[in-house]
């Protein structure tokens, strides 16, 4: 296998895991496939796929200003595909847009629902032009291979000049606009990186970065194809980056030193080190290695500075997309590996393009050689040597397809069917408590549950023959339902029963007379009600009445446990006026864990906030 | 008018009618505890809710509805608004879901639908439609010890101030919403430190003035560096064109 093999069988490889998680994000939703939550509602696509993705297409505006502002005639071998890398950059963008989007059917509305004061208004403007410029400024190239297309050619080539000029300006303001975004969050942003010079930074690393991303993508596509490196232009450019990452490092210490900033860099924290490595990482290693002749020309010490630079970059849109708020906003993200595979599919699918423009049109001055095997080549018989020299043992395409549909398939194969309702009803800890039958039940994984009274449940719910109702009935592999099952709304009664449930044992459509009245219409009004036919329903000394098709309420079922005794109390004590506080809610909602519990169980009670329900002693008089 | 809502912490008990009301009112869903959500109790089907404290002490938490909201002045496509009454409004149609709202959000109340294939973004309201037809939001007209009122913002402000000044010693002398990022049509008296509410307690900065000075530089941005390029390019072109004597046009890509 030669290189270009092993490159797309992999790229196609990711492209396939990514698309079988890109169906299921618009089937399930972003809850399903992501681990963004409320408190942290930009991840991975945001901070790395936007932010990043069009910094490092920033190599396009720094080229075509290098090559057609400056005149600088011996850096085009470079443009086009600088141009291209910028193209596909902002595809990019936009792949990733539609995936994080909640609504991206709506992503039109920008052009008509203007807000200029929104700063990703203006952002959204320049992903719209930016791209078609760079689409006309590029279509030129694919366009030049037939002759059919001439003159669309000619007449895109007169508009060469101010199209690439409005690249630039479009691309200053949207390099510098990303930083904007982040300007309306002081609360969140760490002082560290928040200033409000945030978009003058973000321009100018922008451009320091443009310079070393088409050097990095010169030498690895160089290096795909065998192709002599370019080493005496990336010198060059590295040279530039120098002055243009020392610029930066001199903005960006200068105005930490006027804000009185600095000292938070030595205060040992967790931003104080992604601080240093950002800065290392970005400008001061990089800048060592290109100031110095003697590992600026020098490929492997190439490849180490322009790589630094990128990831450095990329580094530095992450810390401010979202890494360095994670103190402020209390939330450890990580984003799951269908982000990450979504984020890798659409960077392979790009990449993947890149290679294909390259083989196909005229990008590099010496086109590489058709390195594709044909995928029906026959084996052939060399008649000299009297033997059958073989086809390629799988062809390259045949093993793409191979790659993109296997991985499609291991994608959906692995997908979690059940992250939609991880934190809610499955798994739930319950906790015997100590000698009864009274559960204590940690519907919220909070750390706080309430009483759950099985031996009560059962029998108003049919003694012997009810555990279905609860266990294993409403789905495979569904161990008990929650609470919200039947108290289903928080702060409404709510419908419990279960017409089809009972229709057909009863004889299904001919015995809807068994409930309802003849003659009647066939609503609630009109049937029976539960106990004519459930006598043993309602046990003796039940303290809720089931008067209709209703459970009573989460609210009530839970207060009924206890409140009715303790207000039957108050009355009694009405004339001590200062024992009323019986029946306050304050009574039962205190902070601390009930005495029955085991050890362990109230040590987890003690985390301060948001108690929800504990009830002090309900087991002492029911339990035993 | 502007109206307001004022929370006193010390009259709260805690009985949860508010968020009954608010939920009956908007027929909001079952809430089942999600991943994504705070433990601050608001989702996307809970748009008030209340914090418990040791003491105890019952803190309602809403949107703030800020006079300066940074939430609509983050929205691309204007989807979040301020009425003339002082409520921020959320249009469904409008949204398309970048969530910038709720990276703004000082207070960090908006919340998403997040199990949804087609969600919004969820918030209090502030009973917009009650309060025009003259009446007052339904989490304020059931409070049973009157801790949480309606009213005109500075008729509301001035209660506050009278109460804290007449009860020496009862509250902290401190109204919470009253210039914190440039006010908020929400306020709290209480008599515990209510700065954890905000992600950065005692901003008084207004947020939508943070990025207008650099969306009002975006044109000179823009007309500046077509400027600089020009320039550039004329004066490159002519030095080149002295120095080899005559202008070679190399204009191909």
């Amino acid at each position: 296998m030669n290189r270009v093999h092993v490159v797309k069988t992999i790229l196609w490889a990711l492209v396939g895991l990514g698309l079988a998680v890109a169906i299921s994000r618009f089937a399930f939703g972003l809850g399903a496939t992501t681990n963004l939550t409320d408190a942290t509602p930009w991840g991975l696509w945001i901070g790395f796929d936007v932010m990043a993705g069009v910094a490092l297409a920033a190599g396009g505006f720094v080229i075509t200003a290098v090559f057609y502002m400056m005149r600088r005639k011996e850096f085009h071998p470079m443009v086009r595909p600088a141009v291209l890398t910028a193209f596909l950059g902002y595809v990019a963008v936009v792949f990733s847009l539609l995936v994080d989007l909640g609504l991206p059917w709506n992503i039109w509305h920008m052009m008509i629902y203007w807000n200029p004061h929104s700063p990703l208004f203006e952002v959204g403007w320049c992903v719209m032009l930016y791209t078609t410029v760079l689409l006309l400024e590029f279509s030129p190239v694919p366009l030049e291979s037939t002759s059919r297309y001439a003159k669309i050619r000619t007449f895109l080539m007169k508009f060469r000049f101010p199209l690439v000029l409005l690249g630039i300006m479009l691309s200053t303001l949207h390099q510098s606009s990303l930083g904007s975004l982040f300007l309306i969050m002081p609360f969140k942003l760490h002082p560290l990186w928040y200033t409000k010079i945030l978009p003058i930074l973000f321009f100018i690393s922008a451009v320091g970065l443009g310079l070393m991303m088409v050097s990095f993508e010169s030498l690895v596509s160089g290096w795909i194809y065998r192709k002599k490196p370019e080493t005496h232009l990336v010198a060059k450019l590295g040279k530039a980056a120098v002055w243009v990452l020392g610029v930066f490092l001199i903005v960006r210490f200068v105005d930490l030193g006027i804000a009185g900033k600095l000292g938070l860099i030595f205060a040992g924290s967790w931003e104080s080190f992604l601080f240093v490595a950002e800065i290392l990482i970005m400008a001061v290693i990089p800048m060592i290695i290109f100031a110095n002749p003697a590992t600026r020309n020098r490929v492997g010490w190439q490849w180490a500075g322009s790589f630094m630079v990128v990831f450095g970059a990329v580094f530095n849109r992450i810390n401010v997309g979202g890494l360095t708020m994670v103190s402020t906003t209390g939330d450890a993200y990580f984003p799951s590996w269908m982000e990450f595979a979504i984020s890798f599919g659409v960077v392979s699918f790009m990449i993947l393009i890149f290679l294909f423009a390259i083989e196909k049109f005229h990008i590099w001055e010496e086109q590489p050689r058709e390195l594709e095997a044909d995928p029906h080549a026959k084996p052939r018989f060399s008649r000299a040597g009297e033997v059958w020299l073989g086809a390629p043992a799988v062809a390259g395409r045949t093993k793409y397809s191979f790659a993109f549909v296997l991985a499609l398939a291991i994608g959906f194969a692995i997908m979690p069917g059940k992250k939609l309702h991880s934190g809610g009803i499955e798994n739930v800890p319950v906790e015997a408590a100590r000698g009864g039958d009274t559960l204590y039940v940690d519907g919220n994984r909070d750390g706080y549950g309430v009483a759950f009274k099985h031996e009560f449940h059962i029998d108003t719910l049919g003694g012997d023959q009810s555990c279905v109702r609860c266990h294993h009935m409403n789905m495979p592999m569904d161990f008990a339902s929650g609470c919200f099952n039947c108290h289903s709304q928080m702060y409404q009664a709510v419908d419990a029963f279960k017409h089809d449930w009972h229709a057909s044992p009863s004889g299904g459509n001919v015995a809807c007379n068994e409930c309802h009245a003849e003659g009647e219409n066939r609503t609630a009004a009109s049937a029976k009600s539960c106990e004519s036919c459930h006598t043993d329903l309602i046990p003796a000394g039940a303290t809720i009445e089931i008067e209709s098709y209703m459970a009573p309420a989460y609210t009530d079922a839970m207060h009924d446990m206890c409140i009715g005794c303790h207000r039957e109390v108050n009355q009694q004590r009405a004339e001590l006026p200062e024992q009323k506080d019986l029946a306050l809610c304050g009574t039962c909602h205190t902070t601390a864990g009930p005495e029955y519990l085991r050890a362990d169980v109230r040590e987890r009670l003690k985390r301060p906030e948001f108690n929800r329900v504990v009830m002090p002693g309900l087991s002492l008089e029911d339990g035993k | 008018m502007s109206v307001a809502i004022l929370t006193d912490i010390t009259r709260c008990i805690g009985c949860l009618e508010c968020v009954a009301a608010c939920k009956r009112e908007y027929n909001l869903e079952v809430d089942v505890p999600r991943r994504w959500q705070n433990n601050d109790g608001l989702s996307a089907e809970n748009w008030t809710s209340v914090l418990h404290k040791p003491g105890p002490h019952y803190i309602r938490k809403q949107c703030r509805h800020c006079l300066e909201p940074a939430c609509a002045s983050a929205c691309p496509v204007g989807a979040l608004h301020q009425t003339d009454i002082g409520a921020v409004m959320y249009e469904n149609d409008k949204c398309l879901g970048c969530r910038y709202c709720m990276m703004a959000c000082p207070y960090g109340i908006p919340r998403y639908d997040w199990d949804e294939q087609v969600p919004y973004v969820r918030k209090c309201i502030l009973c917009h439609d009650k309060v025009k037809a003259g009446g007052q939001p339904a989490c304020t007209s059931v409070c049973p010890t009157e801790a949480t009122i309606f009213g005109d913002r500075a008729e509301l402000l001035a209660e506050a101030h009278k109460r804290i000044k007449e009860n020496p010693g009862k509250y902290i002398d401190h109204v919470w919403g009253e210039h914190e990022v440039g006010g908020t049509s929400v306020l709290y008296i209480s008599d515990i430190n209510l700065d954890f509410l905000c992600y950065k307690p005692n901003m008084k900065t207004s947020l939508p003035t943070t990025t207008e000075a650099a969306m009002k530089s975006v044109p000179v941005a823009f007309v500046g560096m077509g400027g600089v390029m020009l320039g550039l390019n004329w004066i490159i072109k002519r030095r080149q064109k002295l120095k080899e004597g005559e202008a070679p046009e190399g204009d191909e890509q």
